[in-house]
């Protein structure tokens, strides 16, 4: 009896042992689960005041989500990228960059752009979110050709694109600070019931579709092939080069997109510091949820959970009162821990 | 000193790669190891230079028997070992290549750079080196390469020196500079043991000649004994293992013709022609140029200049999307690095050609992949599990049937098979050959590239026989032999 048990008992560990090491999916899931409840303890889980423990814990809750929606679906395109292979250092300039246009479109001063051609409204946020999210797309295509045309590596290239973004956008915005209309904001703070949950809902939208894009769609598998094995890939008739440009148009439309709902919730935007260390939050957000830094594995709900891991962590930091300069230093452990226990390469 | 390797016996799995071989050689001599690829000819040095372990066997340095783990302790016994892949470092001067993992250090730990580059220059004059220490290896010529490598074995007080295939990335003066360095070892009773598929060479170079076929020795003897065609004749065996495969042969319109194509290095001056229905076969040594050639035609390598007729019309062809367009099919050489993506299973492996045939509005149809697969599962006779589990799974044999699949299914009208039975099992071989048949009898041009002679006199209607980027010949079915091939691959003519 007692042995048998023991021997289901073990079978269970191996069990668990082989999901965990095979599939990063498995073993983020659980890790994410084990933080949610940390969370939910240290919040005062107490049955008698279940409702006012219910109201805060979900108060919270839409907290995190939203706060983290931006950098949630800037790191949904950095999938797509470490999974072709690449990577991109350019998103939080590419983000100064596109939120400074789309607010000097938007303006309602004297030198909003739309406004002094008489569109104002909302056929001015139209255009300007068109405009944003095709400057996205532009700058995307541009560093996808730069690496795939000008063979170089996307390392590099996204290197000089963050430099050569952001102190652009410094310099032309400089003594400029546009003011954003309040109906600009709605777009990001519009309430459902008594809360706003727009930015919630964009990334779960945007969510869906990329899990779509990589499950069903040919670019979607055409960029695992790409990122797995490129030579094999080219060798079956993919177009390495479109892909891969492609993924880095996706990460810009994304940007663009995470951009507009930044913008929109906060109503303005520091061009100096604004996006920087997005890349690395995004990038972290990707490698936790399971995605190989070498290309070719990696999961849209992989890096949804390991962004989810990222935010809750800061939210209980937070919560435990440790000091902000420290907070990093957690994050930094978690990335290693996170990458420590995913499954290794074969030498 | 002597060598003595006897009764080596060594197996990969279930496959038996060497099988009681036993050589001998002495300082001061030159001999050639030859032999077909597959015959065991690495393995055998692999053993002898300390990269692999045999299962049964000894080796005798003048008579006293020793063992190697590693490279390391078989180099300390004086055998020295210069791959075909050189073991130098680019970025680094020829001196520092010299000392690799063995630097001189000063008392104070600084690495002594004045002592290493006195004695490179010290072992150049003895070997009549004209090279200054201080250059790059990244500036140095091939066949420069090769001898700063010799030198570091001299240095190294290496009495054996193997050399596997030192020839095939030179040019003729450098193979002439070459052999001069080895003539001048010979002299200073070094024993060399000298790997090569050029059997001019042999004749030029070696005093004695050993033979191995299918991980036996089969020939041994003196060079001045023999003649070429009597080598090229022991590599491939006097009998012929398998009978030729037939079909009733219905030959279309011409599909493919190549007219003058020129590559930048790897061949020239290529023209040929194929019709629906033909298999025609193209072999050669290592460095033919034959893969360059088809990878041109598939639009994987650039081409220098000529013209490429796909059905009567010139074509031009600058990726390998537009080839498949065209209808062009390519199944690469080294399936594991060209054939296979092992992040994805076993369908989406088997089907990554035609995705954005059948896709709808970019959204993959994988009810109709599903569909196909299943049916080529029974044609292909492909042993496999679920189609969803991993490529990695699979044997070699069914690994390649499954990247076959993925062009069948793309319908080519000329599909080209690189090394197609590389690395695959006796059964699935055969299974490949009746899948290449077939291919025929449906009208496809089917160009199937190729390293071992017997495959081709086999299968094919009629073979090229190329030589260093060249076409050296064409034999035809009724008159195809695998003694003629040999000859063609290396370097001669047929009467």
């Amino acid at each position: 009896m007692n042995d048998t048990k023991g021997k289901n008992k073990r079978s269970f560990f191996e069990w668990f042992q082989d999901r965990w090491i095979a599939e990063p999916l498995f073993s983020t899931a659980i890790v994410l689960l084990l933080i949610i409840v940390l969370q939910t303890i240290v919040l005062g889980f107490d049955y008698d005041s279940i409702g006012s423990w219910f109201s805060s814990w979900l108060n919270n809750w839409i907290n995190i989500l939203r706060n983290n929606a931006g950098i949630g679906i800037i790191s949904l395109g950095m999938t797509f990228v470490i999974i072709s292979g690449g990577i991109d250092l350019a998103v939080g300039s590419t983000s100064v960059a596109i939120g400074a246009v789309i607010m000097m479109l938007i303006d309602n001063g004297p030198k909003g752009i739309l406004a002094n051609m008489g569109i104002t409204g909302l056929p001015a946020f139209i255009i300007a979110i068109i405009l944003g999210v095709g400057l996205g797309y532009g700058l995307g295509t541009g560093i996808g050709i730069l690496i795939t045309k000008g063979k170089i590596p996307p390392f590099i290239a996204t290197l000089g694109a963050m430099k050569i973004f952001r102190s652009l956008t410094q310099h032309f915005m400089q003594g400029y600070n546009p003011t954003v209309p309040r109906e600009f904001l709605q777009i990001a703070n519009f309430k459902i019931g008594k809360f706003m949950l727009m930015p919630i809902i964009y990334w779960a939208v945007i969510a869906y579709i990329l899990y779509y894009v990589s499950k069903r769609t040919v670019f979607g598998r055409q960029v695992i092939a790409v990122g797995s094995n490129e030579k094999a890939a080219k060798l079956s008739g993919v177009n390495v080069e479109k892909v891969k440009t492609g993924v880095y148009s996706l990460m810009g439309v994304l940007v663009a997109i995470a951009t507009i709902i930044q913008v929109s919730r906060i109503g303005s935007m520091d061009f100096a510091n604004a996006g920087s260390g997005y890349e690395m939050d995004a990038i972290a957000a990707a490698v936790v949820g399971g995605t190989s830094m070498s290309g070719g594995r990696g999961t849209i709900l992989g890096t949804v959970f390991g962004m989810l891991i990222i935010a809750v962590m800061n939210n209980l930091l937070n919560l435990f009162g440790v000091p902000p300069f420290l907070r990093e230093a957690f994050k930094g452990l978690i990335v290693v821990c996170a990458v420590l226990l995913q499954k290794k390469e074969k030498a | 000193m002597i060598v003595e390797m006897k009764n080596i016996i060594k197996s990969f799995g279930s496959n038996k790669v060497l099988k009681d071989v036993s050589l001998k050689l002495k300082g001061g001599e030159i001999c050639a190891l030859i032999g077909e690829n597959g015959a065991g000819k690495s393995t055998l040095m692999n053993i002898l230079g300390g990269v692999c372990k045999m299962d049964s066997g000894a080796i005798y340095l003048d008579g006293k028997k020793v063992d190697f783990d590693t490279p390391a302790q078989s180099l300390n016994a004086g055998i020295a070992f210069i791959h075909q892949e050189l073991n130098l470092i680019n970025d680094l001067p020829v001196y520092e290549n010299m000392f690799l993992g063995r630097e001189l250090k000063n008392k104070r730990g600084r690495l002594d750079l004045e002592r290493m580059i006195y004695e490179t220059e010290e072992v150049f004059k003895q070997m009549n080196v004209d090279l200054d220490p201080k250059i790059m290896v990244r500036d140095l010529d091939a066949s420069y390469k090769q001898i700063v490598e010799i030198c570091r074995a001299m240095m190294m007080n290496a009495s054996i020196i193997i050399m596997d295939e030192p020839t095939t990335s030179l040019t003729e003066p450098e193979i002439k500079r070459v052999f001069s360095m080895m003539r001048m070892l010979k002299e200073r009773g070094v024993g060399i043991i000298f790997i090569s598929h050029k059997l001019n060479e042999v004749m030029e170079i070696c005093e004695r000649y050993i033979v191995l076929r299918d991980g036996c020795l089969v020939a041994e003897g003196n060079v001045s004994e023999v003649t070429t065609d009597d080598l090229a004749r022991f590599m491939v065996g006097y009998d012929v293992r398998t009978e030729r495969l037939s079909r009733d042969k219905n030959l279309g319109n011409e599909v493919l013709r190549l007219e003058k194509l020129t590559h930048e290095t790897a061949y020239r001056d290529i023209s040929l022609s194929v019709r629906a229905g033909e298999i025609l076969g193209v072999t050669g040594l290592l460095g033919d140029g034959r893969s360059e050639l088809f990878q041109s035609v598939f639009g994987a390598e650039s081409i220098l200049s000529g013209k490429i007729f796909l059905e009567r019309e010139e074509i031009r062809i600058n990726s390998t999307t537009q080839a498949l367009d065209k209808g062009i099919g390519y199944l690469p050489r080294n399936r594991k690095e060209n054939g296979i993506i092992k992040d994805m299973n076993i369908l989406e492996n088997a089907s990554i050609v035609t995705w954005p045939l059948f896709a709808k509005r970019g959204v993959i149809d994988w009810i109709r992949h599903r569909k196909i697969f299943k049916k080529q599962v029974k044609e292909l006779r492909i042993k496999m599990g679920k189609s969803t589990d991993s490529i990695d799974s699979l044997s070699g044999g069914n690994q390649q049937k499954v990247v076959l699949a993925k062009w069948l299914s793309a319908n080519p009208k000329l599909l080209i098979l690189d090394n197609p039975t590389q690395g695959v099992d006796v059964g699935a071989k055969e299974d490949i050959y009746d899948i290449i048949l077939n291919l025929a009898k449906e009208n496809i041009a089917v160009v199937v590239l190729s390293s071992e002679a017997q495959e081709v006199v086999r299968i094919c209607d009629r073979a090229l026989v190329m030589y260093h980027g060249v076409i050296q010949g064409e034999v035809s079915k009724e008159t195809m032999n695998e003694h003629d091939i040999m000859r063609l691959a290396t370097g001669g003519k047929l009467d």
